[in-house]
């Protein structure tokens, strides 16, 4: 794991760019499409970073970002694949999270994000992989990852993402008969739930 | 219940007639909850029962359910702080902490030094106070009640001293992005010193008055027993992962703040009294992080210098870089982790909040089925699930 220079408090324990690349290339030797993508500023932000970022999201160009990096998957239907190269091969025990994001209402594709762990080498990895929103499907990932389960029952409900294959595809924290998808961005509250103003 | 019969025989090799009964019973199905005392808070579990034997058990949850995730793409980054003390209310500024760190990781800055070390004394004192609270409040599923009253006085103690450093006693909002509120006041870090000293020579009689205690290890002993396999595969953290023999802990396997410069053990369940995994083994966890975190509130106490407490450049109006980052820390009921998109403008993209609860409870669905039904609050109790977390 690569650590950035200078002694932080939370540095060491989130850089995990290596990780990233291992991951990228056995997916490559596996023949799975993947882009890996690595934020490309520094770790630590300059004198007057935020309004020079400002400026440039204005004029456009080339996209500056910080954070971790992640894989993206180019074909959702090599998403189970790719899970069991990650976890038989690369020693992800774990996944630690399941979600969705829609970015933008005008965006055509949400994300699916898996983040995974690795106790065995003390590494993390995001895996993303684009859903059409007039397509939304992935496949279930339950059968490699029991804690996939309730993580994506979660965001199959507020996000509308049909997971193949799930075993028990009900609602988890909203009401069964709960109408549209919360965290997408083109969500409208509802006026009404059962007779319960919600204004 | 409804009870059918069939009879059947038959003559076995040695010319014998045997008879066979099955009698089969309809499984009934149970509520417990919504408004359960041991299910610590709205959780409804509906569990199936073949007489004193669990079939089934499934959790309903939601009851709590606050939007927190919708209101972090809604508000801007400062504005959502509060809201994070309100998912794990037990371990607040654990929360703040979690959401802090990934807002840095955004923003790019480094907390000072001084900062760093109020930071682990303030999340490591706020460990002991919820695992006091989960100890003592396990003692009252499994019907012990005195213990709850001392581990509640031991905890009143902390949110004192909470109280003196940031005025408020459950939601603190004290870590923020970029550092602390404020510094510690005059006399603060004695109090902290005379806390630890406090916590030590009553440690052991939380010990002998609850988890010695005999009726204690019979109901908790070889009870619930999750596996190594089993805690890893359905995502467990914290004490349900570390009870499970897993030495995992975020502190030292991927530390943030100045944990790598403590020295401390991390606790893993041995089977103290049966067999490891079991609902024993979570609670010894819990008992002995009590000490560790004392022992390590005692090295930062030793450690902390002067100086600033917050970064200079940090304001109310926070604007961090395009990009995505994932930061987990080690909360007191395992992995709390902020997933947080961010478009370079004041308001986030995503909020995504990784519950430790949510997935601790997920793997009970997989151990109620053949347990006995007395054994449901033991279990449930045993993970520790606080529901503002589970539910967010």
């Amino acid at each position: 794991m690569q650590a950035p220079a200078r002694d932080t408090g939370w540095g060491p324990m989130q850089v995990h760019f290596e990780a990233a690349r291992l991951a990228a290339a056995a997916f490559e030797a596996a023949g799975i499409a993947v882009q890996l993508h690595e934020p490309n500023l520094p770790v630590f932000a300059e004198e007057g970073e935020s309004k020079r970022l400002a400026k440039k999201a204005k004029d456009g160009g080339e996209r500056e970002w910080r954070g971790d990096s992640f894989l993206k998957l180019a074909d959702r239907g090599q998403l189970l694949a790719a899970m069991r190269i990650l976890r038989d091969d690369l020693g992800y025990e774990q996944v630690i999270d399941v979600t969705g994001v829609d970015y933008d209402a005008e965006d055509a594709n949400l994300w699916g994000v898996y983040c995974l762990l690795s106790l065995r080498h003390k590494a993390r990895l995001t895996v993303k992989v684009d859903v059409p929103k007039d397509d939304c499907w992935l496949d279930s990932i339950v059968s490699l990852y029991s804690a996939a389960n309730w993580h994506e029952r979660e965001s199959s409900e507020f996000f509308g993402i049909v997971y193949r294959g799930h075993p028990d595809p009900r609602h988890v924290l909203l009401p069964d008969d709960w109408v549209g998808f919360p965290l997408r961005k083109d969500y409208e509250f509802p006026d009404e739930y059962h007779g319960i103003s919600c204004n | 219940m409804a009870t059918t019969s069939e009879e059947t025989s038959a003559r076995n090799a040695d010319g014998v007639r045997e008879f066979e009964i099955d009698v089969r019973t309809q499984d009934v199905e149970l509520n417990m909850g919504p408004q359960h005392p041991a299910t610590h808070g709205v959780l409804r579990v509906l569990l199936r029962a073949d007489g004193e034997i669990l079939t089934g058990g499934q959790c309903h949850l939601g009851y709590l359910h606050r939007c927190a995730e919708k209101i972090g793409e809604s508000v801007d980054y400062i504005q959502y702080l509060p809201y994070t003390d309100r998912y794990d209310y037990l371990a607040a500024m654990n929360n703040n902490l979690g959401y802090s760190l990934a807002v840095e990781k955004l923003l790019g800055v480094e907390v000072p030094v001084r900062g760093q070390y109020l930071r682990t004394i303030i999340a490591e004192l706020n460990r002991i106070a919820s695992h006091l609270v989960a100890v003592g409040t396990y003692g009252l599923d499994v019907g012990a009640f005195t213990p709850f009253f001392y581990a509640l006085r031991e905890r009143e103690m902390i949110l004192d001293l909470f109280e003196k450093i940031c005025g408020a006693r459950l939601t603190y909002s004290y870590i923020r992005p970029g550092g602390v509120m404020n510094d510690a006041p005059a006399g603060w870090l004695e109090g902290v010193d005379e806390f630890c000293d406090w916590m030590d020579s009553k440690w052991k009689e939380h010990w002998n008055l609850l988890i010695e205690s005999k009726i204690f290890i019979e109901r908790t002993a070889k009870v619930g027993v999750v596996t190594a396999e089993q805690a890893i595969d359905w995502g467990c953290t914290g004490p349900m992962l570390r009870g499970s023999g897993v030495d995992w802990d975020l502190r030292r396997d991927q530390p943030y703040l100045v944990y790598d410069r403590l020295d401390y053990q991390v606790i893993v369940g041995v089977g103290h009294r049966g067999t490891v995994g079991d609902c024993f083994d979570r609670t010894y966890v819990r008992m002995f992080e009590i000490v560790e975190s004392v022992k390590m509130i005692r090295q930062c106490l030793a450690a902390i210098q002067d100086g600033e407490v917050c970064h200079p450049d940090v304001g109310l109006l926070l604007r961090p870089a395009p990009g995505e980052a994932y930061v987990g820390i080690e909360n007191p009921r395992g992995e709390l982790g902020h997933y947080i998109v961010s478009d370079g403008s004041k308001i986030a993209k995503r909020v995504r909040v990784r519950a430790p609860s949510f997935c601790n409870l997920a793997v009970i669905e997989d151990i109620l089925p053949g347990c006995m039904l007395a054994d449901a609050a033991a279990i449930i109790g045993a993970t520790d699930i606080v529901i503002g977390e589970t539910d967010r």
